[in-house]
C-alpha cells in the first residue's frame, strides 16, 4: 500500500497545477461569460499533450503503452480547480480514442484518430433511459433520437456512444456528419461547446460499431468506468477550488465584529466540504489506480463497481461544496462577479452526465442480466 | 385546502394567482432569466389583477375587495395568510418575477408602517403613471451595504442634519429595482452615537442629486428581478421625507420588525419553487421510460417523489403556521424564522435531486428546473441567512446568541 506519487505522476501533477493557476483560472471567468474557451487554450493545452494522450502514438497521438488512468484522475483533480468547462474539452478525447483503439474496426480507427490528430474532437455519451431507437441495418445500425446535450459536442467530428440494441449493449462510433448537431447553451460548463445531435433513420455502417454481443457489455462498462472516473475526478477539483475560495473569503469578511470564517457554523460547512471531497478524493484515485491493474473478470468488475461508486460520492461532494461555498460568500456569492456562482452551476453535470449509478446498481441487482 | 384555507377568499386568490402563474408567469420567465431583464409587461398586467406597486401602502382592497379594517375589531387579520397564499403561488410561476411584482413592497412596507399620512402620499406619487420608457413606476428599499449584509446594525450609511436637510452618504449593495426605482427608501445612521436607535429611513425620489443608481448585479437566479448598487453622494433629503419621527421610531428594530413579518411571504415563496420543480418531476415521471419500464414502477425514482412530497407539505404547513400566527396577532419570530430557513432548505434540496433524476434532459438551455434550483439558493441568503434564521431560532429556545 502506497499513496505517495510517483516521479512522472508528481511532475504531471506540478505541470498541470502550474498551467491551471497561471492560465486556466484566469481565463474561467471571461469564457464562462462568452461561452466560448479563448483560443489559444488548444495551442497551451495541445503543447501540454492534452487531446492527443489517448490517441496510440503508431496513429500520431502521445500514448505509448497502456494508458496510464491513475496520472488521468490527478491531471482532473487540477483541472477541475481550473475551470469545469475547459476540463471538459481537454478530457473529451479520451474514452473515444481509448474504446475505439481497443475495440474498434481499422476503418474506425483510422477516421476517428485522423481527426483527432489533425486538432479534431471526439465525446462520449449514453442513452441512459433508453430513448433512442436502434435497429439492424444490413452490418451496421440505424439509430433515430437526439444524442446529448454533450459537451464538445458543437465542435466534435465524432460521438461515442453508449446505447442498447434489441436489450443489448452496444458502443457506436457516430460521425457527427450523419445527424444534425446543434450547438447548445445550458448554464452549467457554458465555454464547453455543448451541443445535441439529432439522427433521423441515421445508417452507422458496420465497421463504425466498436462493440456488440459479449464485447458490446464489457466495452460499455469500461467506457462508463474511464466516464465516471474523469468526472469524479474534476468533480473533486471543483469542490476542492470552492472550499479554498470559501476559507479564504472567511478570512477576509467581517461580521459582527469577525472574520466570518471563525463562526462555528461556517467552519462547520467548509470542514464537512473538506471530509466529503477528500472521501471523493480517495474513492476517485482508488477506482482510476483499479483501472490501471484492471483485467478481465473480477478485478475489472471491481474497477467499474469503484469507478461508479466514485462518481456518486464526487458529485454530491461538489454539489454540497459549491452550493455551501455560495452560502458563506452570502450575496456575493449570488453574484457573478465572485468565483462561487459559478462553479455551483458548473457542479450540475457531474451529478447528470451518462445517467444514474445508483439506478444502475439497483437495477443490476434487480435483473442481474440486465446492462 | 388545508386548516387554514377553509377561506373563499385565500382560495380565490390562490385560484386567481396559480392561474396567473401557470398561463402568464412560466411563459415569459426563461426569456427573463436569459436577458437577465425586468417583465414590465407582466408588471402592468398584474396590476390590472390588484398587484400594484403600492399595494402595501393600499391595504389589501384593489386584490380582495376587502381592507383589513372590515375584519373588525379583534378579528384576526388575513394579512399574512393571502401574503403567503400569493406568494407561493407567484413563486410557483417564477420567483425572478414573483420579486419583480412584489419588489416596491420591501420599500412601501416601512412606509405603510411608520409613514405619516403625508408621506404615504408622497410614496403615492411617486409611483403613479408611467416612466420615460412606458414601464409602471417601481420603489427600492436600500438597506444592505457592501459590508453590512448579515450584521445590519454595522450601517455605515450616514444622514447628516443640515438646515432642514439631512445630507445622505454611503453606499448601498444588492438593492432590488436599485437601478430602476422612482422612489428608495434608504436606511442610514443619523445620529452615530446613538447607534442602533439612530438609524432612520428616508423617501429619496429618483433625480434627486447625489442619487446615483449604480451597476446591475449579474446573478445566479431569480434574474428576472433588478439587484444593483446604489450610491448616495451628499445626497440632500427634506427632513419631511424621514420615516418614523420622534418617539415612534425605535430605529434599526423597526426595519429587524420589518423583517420579520415578510419571514413567512419568502418561506412561501421557496415552497412555491419546490412544489415547481416537484410537480414538473411527478409530470415526467408520469409520462416516463427507463428502457422500455415505466419509471412510476421504480421505487428508486418514485420513493424520492414520496420524499419531496412530504418535504413540501411540512414546508407549508410551517409557512402557514408562522402566517396563522401573525394573523392571530402571536408572537411568530421564532416560528417565521423557522419557516423561512425550511422552505429555503426545502427549495434547494427538491431542485438539485430533481436534476439529478433528471439526468441529462435537464442539461438543456432554459430547462426549467435548472432555473429553478439556481432560484432557490437565494432563499437560504437574503431577508436573513440560513444562518441568522437558526440564531434567530437558537437564542429563542436558549436565550443566548451562539457564535
Amino acid at each position: 500500500m502506497d499513496f505517495a506519487l510517483d516521479d512522472d505522476q508528481a511532475l504531471i501533477v506540478q505541470t498541470v497545477r502550474r498551467f491551471v493557476d497561471k492560465d486556466l483560472r484566469g481565463w474561467a471567468g471571461d469564457a464562462d461569460r462568452a461561452g466560448a474557451a479563448p483560443v489559444r487554450l488548444t495551442t497551451v493545452a495541445g503543447e501540454l499533450g492534452f487531446f492527443t494522450d489517448a490517441v496510440p502514438e503508431a496513429a500520431g497521438g502521445l500514448l505509448d503503452g497502456p494508458y496510464p488512468h491513475l496520472t488521468r484522475a490527478l491531471r482532473g483533480l487540477e483541472l477541475g480547480r481550473g475551470c469545469s468547462a475547459m476540463a471538459a474539452l481537454l478530457e473529451c478525447n479520451v474514452e473515444p480514442a481509448l474504446a475505439v483503439a481497443r475495440w474498434g474496426s481499422a476503418v474506425a480507427q483510422a477516421a476517428l484518430f485522423a481527426s483527432l490528430v489533425d486538432g479534431g474532437r471526439a465525446t462520449t455519451g449514453r442513452d441512459a433511459r433508453g430513448r433512442l431507437a436502434l435497429t439492424a441495418a444490413g452490418d451496421g445500425v440505424r439509430v433515430t433520437g437526439t444524442v446529448g446535450p454533450l459537451p464538445a459536442l458543437a465542435h466534435a467530428s465524432h460521438v461515442l456512444l453508449c446505447a442498447h440494441q434489441g436489450g443489448a449493449p452496444v458502443v457506436l462510433l457516430v460521425p457527427t456528419a450523419l445527424g444534425t448537431v446543434t450547438a447548445r447553451a445550458p448554464s452549467a460548463w457554458r465555454a464547453a461547446a455543448w451541443g445535441t445531435l439529432a439522427l433521423a433513420d441515421a445508417e452507422i455502417p458496420g465497421d463504425h460499431v466498436v462493440a456488440r454481443g459479449a464485447d458490446g457489455a464489457d466495452a460499455t462498462a469500461a467506457v462508463l468506468a474511464w466516464h465516471r472516473t474523469s468526472l469524479a475526478a474534476r468533480a473533486t477539483g471543483v469542490a476542492i477550488a470552492a472550499i479554498e475560495h470559501a476559507r479564504h473569503y472567511g478570512t477576509e469578511r467581517v461580521q459582527f465584529g469577525r472574520p466570518i470564517g471563525q463562526f462555528e457554523a461556517l467552519i462547520g460547512l467548509a470542514d464537512d466540504a473538506d471530509t466529503a471531497s477528500a472521501a471523493a478524493r480517495l474513492m476517485t484515485l482508488h477506482a482510476a489506480w483499479l483501472l490501471d491493474r484492471a483485467h478481465d473478470g473480477p478485478s475489472w468488475a471491481a474497477a467499474a463497481d469503484a469507478a461508479s461508486r466514485a462518481r456518486v460520492v464526487a458529485a454530491d461532494a461538489v454539489g454540497r461544496a459549491t452550493v455551501d461555498a455560495v452560502q458563506i460568500f452570502g450575496g456575493y456569492g449570488f453574484v457573478n462577479d465572485y468565483p462561487v456562482e459559478k462553479l455551483m452551476r458548473d457542479a450540475r453535470p457531474y451529478a447528470q452526465l451518462v445517467g444514474d449509478e445508483r439506478f444502475d446498481r439497483i437495477l443490476a441487482e434487480v435483473a442481474p442480466t440486465g446492462a | 385546502m388545508d386548516i387554514f384555507h377553509d377561506n373563499p377568499m385565500l382560495t380565490g386568490v390562490r385560484q386567481m394567482l396559480g392561474a396567473f402563474a401557470t398561463q402568464y408567469i412560466r411563459k415569459v420567465a426563461p426569456l427573463h432569466d436569459r436577458e437577465e431583464s425586468m417583465p414590465w409587461a407582466l408588471m402592468k398586467q398584474a396590476q390590472s389583477f390588484g398587484m400594484s406597486q403600492t399595494a402595501v401602502v393600499d391595504g389589501r382592497k384593489a386584490l380582495t375587495g376587502k381592507d383589513d379594517a372590515d375584519d373588525g375589531a379583534g378579528k384576526p387579520s388575513t394579512q399574512g395568510r393571502l401574503g403567503v397564499v400569493g406568494s407561493e403561488e407567484l413563486a410557483y410561476g417564477c420567483a425572478g418575477i414573483c420579486l419583480a411584482i412584489g419588489g416596491s413592497g420591501l420599500a412601501a412596507s416601512p412606509v405603510a408602517r411608520m409613514g405619516t399620512e403625508e408621506q404615504k402620499q408622497e410614496f403615492r406619487r411617486l409611483l403613479q403613471g408611467d416612466d420615460e420608457h412606458g414601464h409602471l413606476k417601481v420603489a427600492a428599499m436600500a438597506l444592505s451595504e457592501p459590508s453590512t449584509g448579515s450584521d445590519i446594525s454595522s450601517l455605515s450609511t450616514t444622514a447628516r442634519l443640515d438646515g432642514d436637510h439631512y445630507v445622505l452618504s454611503g453606499h448601498k449593495q444588492w438593492i432590488t429595482n436599485g437601478q430602476s426605482a422612482a422612489v428608495y427608501v434608504v436606511w442610514a445612521q443619523t445620529d452615530p452615537a446613538a447607534g442602533r436607535a439612530g438609524v432612520r429611513g428616508f423617501l429619496v425620489a429618483r433625480g434627486t442629486p447625489g442619487l446615483v443608481p449604480g451597476r446591475k448585479e449579474h446573478k445566479l437566479g431569480i434574474r428576472a428581478s433588478e439587484t444593483a448598487q446604489v450610491h448616495f453622494e451628499d445626497c440632500r433629503v427634506h427632513k419631511d421625507l424621514m420615516l418614523g419621527v420622534g418617539a415612534e421610531s425605535k430605529g434599526l428594530a423597526d426595519t429587524k420588525k420589518m423583517l420579520d413579518s415578510t419571514r413567512p411571504m419568502v418561506g412561501a415563496q421557496a415552497v412555491g419553487i419546490a412544489r415547481a420543480a416537484f410537480e414538473y418531476l411527478v409530470e415526467r415521471v408520469a409520462g416516463g421510460t427507463h428502457h422500455g419500464t415505466p419509471l412510476a414502477t421504480h421505487q428508486r425514482i418514485a420513493f424520492e417523489l414520496a420524499e419531496m412530497e412530504m418535504e413540501i407539505q411540512a414546508a407549508r404547513a410551517l409557512v402557514h403556521k408562522a402566517a396563522w400566527m401573525a394573523d392571530h396577532r402571536q408572537d411568530n419570530v421564532r416560528m417565521a424564522s423557522i419557516a423561512k430557513a425550511y422552505g429555503a432548505k426545502v427549495a434547494q434540496a427538491v431542485t438539485s435531486r430533481a436534476l439529478t433524476l433528471l439526468g441529462d434532459e435537464a442539461l438543456e438551455p432554459d430547462h426549467p428546473v435548472e432555473k429553478w434550483y439556481r432560484d432557490a439558493k437565494i432563499y437560504d441568503i437574503f431577508e436573513g441567512t440560513g444562518q441568522i434564521q437558526r440564531r434567530i431560532i437558537a437564542r429563542s429556545l436558549l436565550g443566548v446568541n451562539p457564535t
